[in-house]
């Protein structure tokens, strides 16, 4: 006998019977919705997002706010270049690295950084064809450890809680919005959801369709503890300071 | 962790009588008590979250084979690998060779009250492997020799005096006065061993059947560290630990977070399943996923004690508690401490070693009013009670001594008919001349002397079956009438 049968004959006879039922249990009880209609909940959440896009940038805005980020409102992405080059400016900053989330290429296609001493360095594999994956991982993870400010775009925001929600996939490492001390996120009108509901049904509905990633982060403000006499310190491993940027 | 579940009552006096504790006790209550309450009144249909998780949890325990088994499927298929671990042995030998396998000996953790019951560092160091904690409140009760003192806030009931001593003597760091210095010191420390470690331990909040999905709940980031920097990733979780769909995620992540620190979410959520894909980033080469019992299944085979598999980790049920916020986290001598440690502390580490801990509860109901799953704690400590006192279906947990359960025998001899019971009257009422000095008895021999052990027992006078002769009126009304 394996050792997960082994196991799970262990579980089975301690629930009354000889081995785990093939079939799933009798109507499960689903928080939100059973599976056969994922794909159709999922449309209406995709459409819901873009119909009330305003009111839902709106609400991110204001509770973000009240979750640590520092937010802006800006109207394009030419306009979100200048205010990432106003963050770089406070901070001093020498190094900045970003993931190439096309809203980010968007906001430095103008090249705002252009005489500003500042450099930014893009965090993406490949880039250049000689350098071997694992040397390039190297290299880049050196650089983010260094780095003053780390800029992202985002998948979604989430209004309910004021929350970033990051998928690493290829052009987005999953440590640009974790290594520097400053994170700036990018988010688009039109991409914000009501709640976390929303965002799970997204999510399954992606794992259905076969679209899986190994990974996803929910950031909401900055990285703290209080866990020396409840004090809240910021910036214990992740960053202490966020801005959310939001575009359009 | 070495259980010492048998030193409640002493660990409780001295926690007691410790007023830096009580201080900090205080601050507990003021600080997660007081922000669970605003959060979850800030929650649309709080009420009804709370029925509909433990709705779930109830329906995935009784599945619990099926759900596993799914979920280990789930794991497979996104490239992980599953261990399951039949005791905290089991575990932390898997972990072990999966280290050893790859030459790793600088493993990083984060928060998982797991490998504390597992005893996962100390394993590790045998090894000659370097655990390091990298949650702060971990790693400040790591560099101490310490053990948590609460499942959420580990380290608590230090002092920033102590701390700031603690950093000095074994970090060799400046003298600190300010918290935030500190925090700045580890994380000075500890980014130098995210970037050098060679594996990553993390514990899972949540496990998803469906899609081999592990949810971590933190606040610092290390949990980001642990599950993305190193080659190879290891999450170990208690069975228990599985929902059916990862939409069921929305829910508990509520449920969990707001009862836990009162934060509508936490700072980060994780969500990991199985190893960074080929065109991905960065990220672990290879995930494992270690599925421990340890003394759950004993839990599970019991339907009385079944309900506490529900239990979020939240630690609300402390907050909540009159007893716990008197005598802190150490007093119950083990990972798991308050109502809920109360009940599985016992189950896992040994019913009579534990037989003060179902007895530290007054029965009022706050920890079943905080819980976010609605876990029925009062029932279930009085069911231990009950099994402590009689073990019907734990006799080799019962408590009471061969002394007590021959005294209750004979009581019951004594009872049985008019006859001997008029005889034992009779050797009472002897026995009784005998010890008593002065209408009351200071001293009763044996087993009968925790009654006379701080207070006079009087000498009983006329046996209440003569004063209550039949037919007579009199000694059935209230004294002042007659």
């Amino acid at each position: 006998m394996s050792q997960r049968d082994a196991f799970l004959s262990r579980i089975s006879g301690a629930l009354g019977r000889d081995r785990p039922p093939q079939l799933p249990p009798s109507a499960p009880p689903y928080s939100v919705g059973p599976p056969d209609e994922i794909a159709e909940r999922a449309a209406l959440v995709t459409d819901m997002m873009k119909r009330n896009a305003d009111n839902l940038f709106a609400t991110l805005a204001h509770v973000a706010e009240s979750a640590g980020w520092n937010v802006a409102r800006v109207p394009d992405p030419r306009a979100a270049g200048k205010r990432i080059l106003e963050i770089a400016k406070d901070l001093e900053a020498r190094l900045g690295v970003f993931s190439p989330h096309p809203i980010v290429r968007a906001a430095l296609r103008a090249d705002p950084f252009a005489g500003s001493g500042i450099e930014l360095l893009p965090v993406a594999l490949g880039l250049d064809e000689s350098e071997s994956p694992q040397r390039g991982r190297e290299r880049l993870r050196a650089a983010m450890a260094v780095a003053d400010l780390g800029i992202t775009g985002v998948d979604y925001a989430i209004a309910e809680t004021g929350t970033c929600v990051i998928i690493p996939k290829a052009g987005v490492s999953r440590l640009v919005s974790l290594l520097p001390p400053v994170h700036v996120a990018l988010v688009e009108r039109g991409q914000t959801l009501p709640s976390l509901d929303e965002l799970f049904t997204l999510r399954r509905n992606d794992f259905m369709q076969g679209e899986t990633r190994s990974y996803m982060n929910l950031i909401t403000g900055p990285s703290r503890t209080a866990d020396i006499e409840y004090t809240i310190v910021t910036g214990v491993h992740g960053p202490g300071e966020v801005h959310m940027i939001l575009v359009g | 962790m070495q259980p010492r579940t048998t030193q409640f009552r002493q660990n409780s006096a001295s926690a007691l009588a410790d007023e830096r504790i009580q201080r900090n006790l205080a601050g507990l209550y003021s600080g997660f008590h007081s922000a669970r309450i605003d959060a979850s009144s800030a929650t649309a249909d709080w009420e009804s979250l709370r029925a509909r998780g433990h709705e779930i949890k109830s329906h995935v325990i009784e599945n619990l084979d099926y759900y596993l088994n799914t979920l280990a499927d789930s794991v497979e298929r996104a490239g992980g690998h599953v261990f399951f671990a039949k005791d905290a042995e089991d575990a932390s030998s898997y972990v072990v060779e999966v280290a050893s396998k790859r030459g790793i000996d600088l493993v990083i953790k984060s928060k998982s009250m797991l490998s504390e019951e597992m005893g996962l560092n100390e394993r590790l160091e045998a090894e000659g492997m370097e655990p390091v904690e990298t949650d702060l409140g971990e790693y400040i009760i790591q560099l101490a020799g310490d053990t948590p003192f609460h499942i959420i806030a580990p380290a608590i009931h230090k002092s920033r005096e102590e701390v700031s001593d603690l950093f000095t003597e074994r970090l060799g760091a400046p003298r600190y006065e300010d918290i935030e210095d500190l925090t700045k010191e580890a994380r000075r420390q500890l980014r130098q061993k995210f970037l050098a470690a060679g594996m990553g331990i993390s514990g899972a909040n949540f496990l998803v059947a469906e899609t081999g999905t592990v949810a971590l709940v933190t606040n610092e980031g290390n949990g980001r560290m642990v599950t993305s920097m190193p080659k190879v990733h290891i999450a170990i979780a208690g069975m228990e630990k599985v929902v059916p769909s990862i939409e069921d995620l929305a829910m508990f992540l509520r449920l969990l977070i707001r009862s836990a620190t009162g934060q509508m979410l936490s700072s980060y959520v994780t969500a990991v399943t199985g190893p960074r894909l080929h065109d991905e980033e960065d990220g672990p080469e290879e995930f494992h996923l270690v599925i421990v019992d340890n003394g759950r299944s004993r839990i599970l085979a019991d339907e009385h004690l079944r309900e506490s598999l529900l239990c979020l980790r939240c630690g609300a049920c402390m907050n909540a508690c009159p007893v716990y916020r008197k005598v802190g986290g150490h007093a119950y001598g083990w990972v798991y401490p308050g109502p809920i440690g109360a009940i599985v502390s016992p189950m896992l580490t040994g019913l009579s070693d534990g037989k003060d801990l179902p007895y530290a509860s007054t029965l009022c109901g706050a920890c079943k009013e905080a819980c976010p799953v609605k876990i029925d704690m009062p029932r279930m400590l009085l069911y231990l009670r009950k099994e402590l006192t009689q073990g019907d279906s734990y006799p080799e947990h019962r408590s009471a001594d061969a002394a007590e359960r021959l005294a209750v025998k004979g009581w019951r001899a004594s009872a049985s008919s008019d006859a001997a019971m008029r005889a034992t009257n009779l050797a009472a009422r002897l026995g009784q001349a005998l010890l008593s000095r002065g209408g009351e008895i200071s001293k009763m021999p044996g087993p009968l002397s925790g009654w006379t052990d701080h207070r006079e027992f009087p000498r009983a006078q006329k046996p209440f079956r003569s004063r209550w002769p039949l037919g007579d009126d009199a000694a059935r009304r209230p004294r002042d009438e007659r």
